[in-house]
């Protein structure tokens, strides 16, 4: 019996060649073309136009940062081809042997179901990442447009599509292994991705502990690497998920294995990745990557926070859903988190849209304690709050003296990108496409 | 004796496919397991390589037990009607079937030729014939590695020239040291190719042994002389 690593090179070299016949896949690389075309050109159109194409664009260019502007809206592209496309080409990759049969016959190697598993999710991610080629040009074109990439941020971003992916894979995979026909695993799939829609909108009309669990939804967690925040904790969480989704899969793959005892394993691994997602949440580690330090307090405010030891608790009495809760926690409360590690965030309601709260006198009322000192504010902006909590720490603010940053912005439109993304891009893979199928016979 | 089966059973809910099937597998012999369909010949086959858990049952080799995950040390299955691999052209097919499992690479021109392969090397699995497909199959069983070949029902989907064509091949691989198990519910054909039979009838063993031995044993359930036709042997027993 040939050995378990030249075995397992042939099987990476199968798995290879049976994506490169997957019409699935060569439609995913064909469409990834006209989908990033289509949000970048419409991307680099509204930054231009907001640059001052056509008109003068006064302070707003500003505060035009290529990262919101053009970046994200055209990796964005990914997300849908993550979830709409790349489930059906995992699913291809791992029923596939099953549907032919072939898996009776590769199922009698002795090789670890793990090595098989990852022999599939290797060939799945150099897919994934040719797939990524089309991003690739739009930068390239940016870049000749003179547009500015801020590297830190840039490979955040596309780290945070590729966790998106590893876990769409890993998803996908587990789906295909635990069950008989692909097109059951591809609706459960989707299901999966409708259910964490649903959690989304959950935890932003109930929040407590759905806008908890919502974090841990792959959308969420693009949205942190989509900021350019680099959070430890949930690339860690991101890679026990996908681990565990690869394992099941694993699992379910050794057909010689009774149900049960496939079944009780599959429990036992969904215990444990749910005990590391736990754990996870208590790393605090992270890595604010944004050229324009949007997910931090400026540097001077972080120098003083960061000598507040005594543990500081803030009760705001808002709604999910009232604005000003969300720019509380997505201006302010997210960055104090960053750089005060004994911060206890609590929101109380009674309500989810709080409209009618308005006249309870304690709505929006946002209680401070520190180490016993309480202090009430109803501001809602990032420096009412801070000097709230120095005022509360008896420290003098800091001095602003740092200059202040300019965006990038550029007066330009999307030349030559409709050609390259619509006709040329899928013209070329078609044709590539034709003519690997036709030289592999 | 290469191979000890012994109390295998198996069920899928209520019906129980197989009932406590005990036999040996001898070496350089060619075992023909023949019963009706429905008998239990591809879940036993399935069982023995490890590709369906049986509820119970051990298989020994040399006195060792060889647990389920643990077979492909000793057997290889070629299952009936599967078409792997449908995408690739029959030649790469045949060149992973050597270096995944490490096959007979020394046999590899005389496979070819024994089963006739060589005019559809270039042509992708999924676009064969029932009967090509099904020599493609039997060529990936005789490459491999493992001591006992197993291949559920070898004739089926080929004319008659191409069966005869491939009980020679069979036949001049046993020749060579290998052991055959297969499983044929076509009683002529299972006559001519098989040393000793194993006969299956509603997932129990009807009787074991050579086509003489098995003559007896039919007579002396009858209360008559041995027939002489193995179909009537087979219908006295099953």
């Amino acid at each position: 019996m040939r050995s378990p690593d030249g075995a397992w090179r042939w099987l990476l070299r199968k798995e290879w060649r049976e994506l490169v016949a997957s019409t699935s896949w060569w439609v995913m690389f064909i469409l990834a073309g006209p989908l990033v075309g289509l949000s970048f050109i419409s991307a680099v159109r509204a930054y231009g136009e907001a640059s001052g194409v056509g008109g003068t664009a006064g302070g707003l260019a500003d505060a035009l940062w290529p990262l919101d502007g053009v970046l994200v809206p055209t990796l964005s592209a990914y997300e849908i081809i993550a979830l709409f496309l790349l489930p059906f080409v995992a699913i291809r990759v791992v029923a596939g042997d099953r549907q032919s049969g072939a898996s009776k016959l590769e199922l009698q190697h002795p090789m670890s179901p793990i090595g098989r598993m990852s022999a599939k999710v290797l060939v799945l991610l150099a897919g994934w990442c040719l797939a990524g080629l089309p991003a690739v040009l739009a930068c390239a074109l940016w870049k000749i447009y003179h547009g500015s990439i801020y590297a830190p941020e840039a490979g955040t971003v596309v780290f945070g599509h590729l966790l998106h992916a590893g876990l769409i894979i890993a998803l996908a995979a587990a789906a295909a292994s635990m069950t008989e026909h692909p097109s059951t695993a591809a609706i459960l799939t989707l299901a999966f991705t409708v259910g964490t829609w649903v959690l989304n909108f959950v935890a932003a009309v109930q929040g407590g502990l759905w806008e908890r669990l919502a974090r841990y939804t792959p959308s969420e967690m693009l949205a942190t690497f989509q900021h350019a925040l680099f959070r430890l904790n949930l690339v860690l969480a991101a890679l026990a998920l996908i681990a565990a989704g690869l394992v099941l899969a694993a699992i379910w793959m050794r057909l010689g294995v009774a149900v049960g005892r496939r079944a009780v394993e599959s429990v036992a691994i969904v215990v444990v990745a749910a005990a590391i997602v736990f754990a996870c949440s208590f790393v605090r580690a992270d890595w604010d990557a944004s050229e324009n330090r949007r997910n931090s307090f400026s540097e001077p405010d972080e120098e003083t926070l960061v000598k507040i030891k005594a543990p500081l608790t803030i009760e705001a009495h808002l709604a999910p859903e009232d604005p000003r809760r969300f720019d509380l926690e997505h201006q302010t409360f997210s960055k104090l988190r960053r750089i005060l590690p004994n911060l206890t965030v609590r929101y109380v309601s009674s309500t989810s849209i709080g409209l009618f709260e308005q006249a309870n006198a304690h709505y929006g009322e946002i209680w401070y304690d520190l180490a016993g000192r309480r202090t009430m504010s109803r501001i809602t902006s990032g420096e009412g709050v801070l000097e709230t909590i120095y005022g509360l720490a008896g420290i003098q603010p800091p001095k602003e003296d740092e200059p202040e940053l300019h965006g990038h912005p550029l007066a330009v439109r999307p030349v030559g990108a409709a050609p390259l993304f619509y006709v040329i891009w899928p013209v070329a893979i078609a044709g590539i496409g034709f003519y690997v199928k036709r030289r592999k016979r | 004796m290469l191979l000890e089966v012994k109390g295998i059973s198996k069920r899928f809910g209520a019906n129980r496919v197989l009932r406590d099937v005990s036999f040996s597998v001898n070496d350089a012999e060619i075992l023909g397991l023949i019963g009706p369909n429905g008998a239990g010949k591809t879940t036993l086959f399935e069982c023995l390589a490890g590709v369906l858990p049986a509820d119970q049952g051990c298989v020994f080799s040399n006195t060792h037990q060889v647990e389920a995950n643990q077979r492909s040390s000793v057997l290889f299955f070629v299952p009936d009607g599967i078409a792997p691999w449908p995408d690739q052209p029959v030649q790469w097919a045949l060149q992973f079937s050597l270096g995944f499992w490490g096959g007979r690479r020394h046999l590899y021109r005389d496979v070819l030729n024994d089963l006739g392969l060589e005019p559809f090397l270039h042509m992708p699995i999924g676009t064969l014939s029932k009967g090509q497909r099904k020599r493609v199959l039997l060529a990936i069983g005789l490459l491999s590695p493992q001591p006992v070949l197993a291949i559920d029902e070898p004739f089926d989907g080929l004319d008659l020239r191409q069966s005869r064509e491939a009980v020679v091949a069979l036949r001049n691989h046993v020749s060579h040291g290998r052991t055959l198990f297969v499983s044929i519910h076509q009683i002529g054909d299972a006559a001519r190719i098989c040393d000793r039979f194993i006969l299956l009838s509603d997932g129990r063993v009807a009787g074991e042994g050579t086509l003489e031995e098995l003559a007896a044993l039919a007579g002396k359930r009858l209360g008559q002389a041995p027939p002489s036709d193995f179909e009537e042997v087979f219908l006295a027993l099953t």
